[in-house]
């Protein structure tokens, strides 16, 4: 089959390498065409599966309280913002805000937006702006400051509780739209006359700004790669027409790939924009052996269809298996129920394919198409040797006499990485994925220093309809008149939620009463008190008890140190009954009875803003949102705060009938990484599973299979060690790394060991066989190592952190695999040489 | 005269008479004069009155809320100081809750409030009146009248149905639009349709009548709507059973009625 495959594949390049070229040329124009419909999503949210259970429910909790996501911009002045000039300038950027295409603007909030409840006078109530005009003196600006102490929705979220800063929340309708409204808001920033500092941020601009930067990014880091990898190649084969194959085949791999990946309608998310990065360096290695070898291998005059036909003969089985093995790799990444990891790995995958596929149609015609002139200089010096080739015999004969003393080294690397990964911290927060001194970073730790927090998450507490709905629905079936029951039975037949269909009910009853005589009037009006009494039962959250259970959690929450505030009904009932009574802190009370509580929050919408209501309760008062504000976006923050609430919930259950689930960005960047770091521990173990599996096949030796997996098993554990030890967190690409050490430890094995049972067939003697491993496969295997590993230093100097994480530890992990490779196996082989080399 | 002279003044007349009916419909009516009929017409119609209303608040994804309340109202004089007493009924929590309104033309009005959740009365700061209306699309302006002296109006067009008045306040720090067109009945003087404008030149709000009917003789506002834009709420207004001239007596007005609404008046008379 593999023979069959390589023979036909083989004849028809070298041929007809015309066709092959106008194949791959068109194929790639074809994709090349695909790209510029690309279409970028930044959007954490898409981690999840679109039917992933926490994202419905996190979407419908948006929607049922009627939440947006926000930017959030802060003023901060040590001399404290309370002083006519801040508070005139943060008027001023507000009404600018308003104006910008895309702002909700009814539920912006901002001094000059909000209202305020106060007492003028003994016995009487005032609702008024909070800050309709900018105050014109100190005084003045004092007054606000005091009004807005007294609020406890407003103290510590519109102003910090040092009165040295203050916010406006801006929320928008499509948080796509935030990098560009957070540039419309700098460019009013800039134009203030303020000497106060300001800042923006808030994980949708952090999250759009990302997508933009990214965008750039592409842009420059992937070219530049090439270009690194381009400049290295030259520096080691010093060849125009040899340096050429692999970049044609990377750029083509590449070009393919992507086009095919924008052209199937998938979005180009964080991961997949790192696609080309991964492809470039597989896709040269492949056809750097083929030149190499060929190189070394043509002589002047020799039939080069010959030379060609040996050495990728020789080749084929080997770049086979490392192209099989490193895209299994990538393809167990599937397994992760992370949609764009997903796409991420089977495109690369793909990629992997693609470009042993493209080596080995490509190369061949390639090699046959050259002018015999450009053919003789492509090979190499023998004369000459490289440092690198003086330098490698060394290692081998070192590491061979020191055999016991490197088994005891690894024994201890590996010790070390064990203990470094039990030091792993798993956690992610895309405000981190910019540098630290980049400005959203420097104002999401402004910020956060000053308020209760701009991350958000939202405990929602649900009371379970269905009492209520028996209730009513006991109290319509008992109706004699069949009209009258078949009319109301029907409103309770819509897709409205139980409290509005009550509503409907009173509506139509109240429309039959005014017609009804005496009898029917009777009947009505008890049916009308029934569906007053499901309405009052459905509206939990009015109950006294209701908010005190609240308003225990919030005590909670605060004493537990892991959240900046909570925001809850309970504070705004509490707060609407002390200025409807005295005004005094002895009447921060939650009423005594439902009415009390229905009465003041009655009040309470009577306000410019009766829509902020809703955001805390739905109409019906029978689900209530807890805003939590942290002051972090580290998943492992918000994992803290739910397993503390979880505990709390487990010792103090609540009522049976309502439940408590989570919603909010924070929240969700939490499951998608829990998913995350499970899923990709399964697609690690698959696939190391079927590498294993196929090993032992290719080797058809269970002992080879077991050697070839020494090297990447050690690689991953060190690389993994290492995270442990500096201290990385464990995010999304750091747990895509896997992978790609397995696809790419595994080729330096491959070649590594199927090239020493060749040399030991024809040698039949270990030490000479190594002695010869350490000539021309090792210095193969090193070029590799290094060409991929320097070719990525330019993503080093990227403004992206993701960017920086996958540069380093790609350099580290060939290092280390190359290294681990050439030390150990020899060592391992001569350990077990009996079995390996059985004659 | 001479038959000669009579003719003259005939001929001259009845050249004359369209001329004269034609100034008299465009310009007999000042603009000033439209405001006022329209004041009276909303808000003074007879010289007392009362009705039960509902409204009903539909948020944009359907949500219903509801609001229900008799209104009596008492007038000093046409374009005068009147009061409103507001009751609630529905939601059955808030029943009992009512609003007393002295409205003053020339000074703030006195507002008070009864909670009987709470068992509490309190005096409302005159403030702003451009506040929600207990939940609603409506603000309490929009309930008692806004005094039409705080804008300066100008007609805009006249139809034959209609006057197109464009009102723009004279302080703009107390209110939230930049203006608002009102599309008045010539023959009722009800404006049927007002919206409201923001700084950008964009209706943000919009009141429309739905029905009018005629009520011992007074042509009066049976549904309407007003629609928030900005958030996608509607409200809508129904009145039932209204009547006027009922003779309801001062004393009704006063705080003492907070406490013990005054059943007589309150409940219709069919």
């Amino acid at each position: 089959m593999e023979g069959f495959m390589k023979q036909s594949l083989l004849t028809f390049t070298m041929q007809k390498p015309k066709w092959v070229f106008v194949i791959t040329l068109l194929l790639t124009a074809i994709a090349g065409a695909m790209i510029p419909s690309i279409v970028v999503d930044t959007d954490p949210e898409n981690m999840l599966a679109e039917e992933q259970p926490a994202r419905v429910f996190h979407n419908k909790v948006k929607e049922r309280f009627n939440l947006y996501d926000a930017i959030v911009v802060g003023a901060v002045t040590e001399q404290g913002v309370y002083n006519p000039q801040s508070l005139q300038a943060i008027h001023q950027l507000s009404e600018g805000i308003a104006r910008i295409e895309g702002v909700v603007v009814p539920d912006m909030m901002a001094l000059s937006t909000v209202d305020n409840i106060s007492q003028e006078g003994p016995g009487t109530i005032r609702f008024e702006w909070m800050m309709k005009q900018p105050p014109q003196s100190e005084q003045e600006a004092e007054t606000i400051a005091q009004q807005v102490q007294r609020l406890p929705l407003l103290q510590e979220t519109l102003v910090s509780g040092d009165d040295k800063a203050t916010a406006i929340y801006v929320p928008i309708e499509d948080k796509d739209e935030s990098y560009r409204i957070s540039q419309e808001i700098q460019t009013l920033i800039d134009k203030l006359d303020s000497s106060d500092a300001y800042h923006i941020t808030g994980l949708p601009v952090a999250e759009d700004t990302f997508g933009y930067q990214m965008f750039v990014q592409m842009g420059i880091s992937a070219p530049l790669a090439a270009l690194m990898i381009f400049v290295l190649m030259w520096l080691f084969f010093r060849n125009l027409k040899f340096v050429a194959a692999p970049m044609i085949i990377a750029m083509t791999t590449v070009i393919i790939t992507m086009g095919a990946l924008i052209g199937m309608g998938f979005t180009v998310h964080i991961m997949s924009s790192m696609i080309p990065i991964f492809l470039m360096p597989i896709a040269v290695v492949d056809s750097i052996h083929i030149m190499s070898e060929f190189a070394d291998n043509y002589k002047e005059g020799q039939d080069r269809k010959t030379v060609v036909k040996k050495v990728v003969g020789h080749l084929f089985t080997p770049m086979l298996y490392t192209s099989i093995t490193s895209a299994v790799g990538f393809f167990s990444l599937m397994l992760t129920p992370i949609p764009p990891v997903q796409v991420f790995g089977a495109y690369v995958g793909f990629g992997i394919l693609l470009a042993f596929i493209l080596t080995i149609a490509f190369i061949p015609a390639y090699l046959c198409a050259l002018k015999p002139k450009a053919l003789a200089s492509l090979q190499s010096d023998a004369g000459k040797k490289s440092w690198l080739q003086k330098l490698l015999p060394k290692v081998g004969s070192k590491s061979l006499a020191l055999s016991k003393l490197v088994t005891v080294g690894f024994v201890v690397v590996i010790g070390l990485s064990l203990w470094g990964i039990t030091q792993i911290q798993i956690n992610d927060n895309p405000v981190r994925w910019f540098k630290s001194d980049h400005e959203i970073r420097i104002a999401d730790k402004v910020l956060n220093e000053h308020f209760a927090g701009t991350y958000n998450a939202y405990l929602v507490l649900d009371y379970e309809q269905g009492a209520a709905r028996e209730q009513w629905l006991d109290a319509v079936n008992a109706i004699k008149h069949r009209v009258l029951k078949s009319d109301l039975l029907e409103l309770m037949h819509t897709d409205e939620d139980l409290g509005t269909q009550l509503n409907e009910a009173i509506i139509t009853l109240e429309d039959r009463l005014f017609e009804a005589n005496d009898a029917q009037a009777k009947i009505i009006e008890d049916l009308l008190t029934e569906a007053e009494q499901a309405r009052r039962s459905l509206a939990y959250f009015q109950q006294p008890q209701a908010l005190e259970n609240i308003e225990q959690l919030q005590q909670v929450l605060q004493d537990s140190g892991l959240v900046g505030k909570s925001n809850s009904l309970a504070d705004v009932v509490k707060t609407v009954t002390r200025e409807l009574k005295s005004g005094e802190q002895e009447d921060f009370v939650i009423p005594a009875s439902q009415r009390g509580v229905a009465q003041a929050l009655l009040q309470y919408q009577s306000s410019h803003r009766p829509q902020d209501l809703w955001h805390m309760v739905t109409k019906d008062y029978s689900s209530t949102a807890l805003w939590l504000q942290l002051k972090s976006g580290d998943n492992q923050d918000m994992t803290r705060v739910v397993e503390y609430v979880n505990n709390y919930l487990a010792e103090n259950p609540l009522p049976e009938n309502v439940s408590a689930k989570w919603a909010g960005k924070s929240y969700l960047n939490m499951v998608w990484q829990d998913e995350m770091v499970a899923g990709m521990l399964g697609s690690l173990i698959s696939a190391f599973v079927v590498v294993f599996i196929m090993m032992i096949i290719l080797f058809r030796s269970l002992l080879f299979g077991v050697l070839a997996m020494l090297p990447l098993s050690i690689t991953i554990l060190f690389i993994y060690g290492l995270i442990g030890w500096v201290g990385k967190d464990y995010d999304m690409p750091i747990a895509v790394l896997s992978s790609l050490t397995l696809g790419l430890s595994i080729d330096f094995a491959i070649h590594f060991l199927e090239r020493a049972r060749d040399i030991y067939k024809q040698t039949k003697d270990f030490k000479l066989t190594m002695q010869r491993m350490f000539g021309e496969p090792a210095s193969a295997i090193s070029r590799n190592a290094i060409v991929i590993a320097v070719g990525f230093t330019p993503l080093l100097f990227a403004p992206l952190v993701p960017y920086i994480t996958v540069g380093f530890f790609l350099a580290t992990i060939m290092a280390a695999s190359a290294v681990v490779t050439l030390i150990l196996l020899p060592v391992a082989l001569k350990a077990t040489r009996r079995w390996a080399f059985k004659p | 005269m001479s038959l000669l002279k009579r003719a003259l003044v005939l001929m001259v007349a009845a050249m004359l008479l369209p001329q004269v009916q034609a100034a008299d419909e465009s310009d007999s009516l000042s603009v000033d004069m439209i405001v006022s009929k329209v004041n009276k017409a909303s808000y003074y119609a007879g010289d007392d009155g009362r009705s039960d209303a509902r409204m009903i608040i539909v948020d944009k994804d359907g949500n219903k809320q509801l609001r229900q309340f008799v209104i009596l109202r008492k007038d000093e004089k046409d374009e005068g100081d009147q009061d409103f007493l507001v009751v609630f009924s529905r939601p059955s929590d808030v029943r009992g809750t009512v609003f007393l309104v002295n409205k003053h033309v020339d000074s703030d009005d006195d507002r008070w409030l009864y909670l009987p959740g709470l068992d509490l009365v309190k005096r409302i700061s005159a403030g702003d009146k451009r506040t929600s209306f207990v939940g609603s699309d409506f603000f309490y302006e929009d309930v008692s009248g806004r005094n039409p002296a705080l804008d300066t109006h100008e007609l805009l067009q006249e139809s034959d149905e209609a006057y197109l008045l464009k009102s723009t306040p004279n302080d703009k720090a107390n209110v939230e639009f930049a203006y608002y067109q009102a599309s008045i009945n010539k023959e009722t003087f009800l404006p049927m349709v007002v919206d409201y404008y923001n700084e950008q030149g964009e209706i943000y709000r919009k009141m429309e009548v739905v029905e009018v009917e005629e009520v011992q003789g007074i042509p009066t506002v049976m549904k309407s709507k007003i629609l928030n834009l900005e958030t996608d709420s509607v409200t809508y207004m129904q009145f039932r059973r209204p009547t006027y001239d009922i003779g309801v007596p001062q004393e009704v007005f006063t705080s003492r009625s907070l406490r013990n609404p005054p059943r007589e008046w309150l409940e219709a008379k069919q």
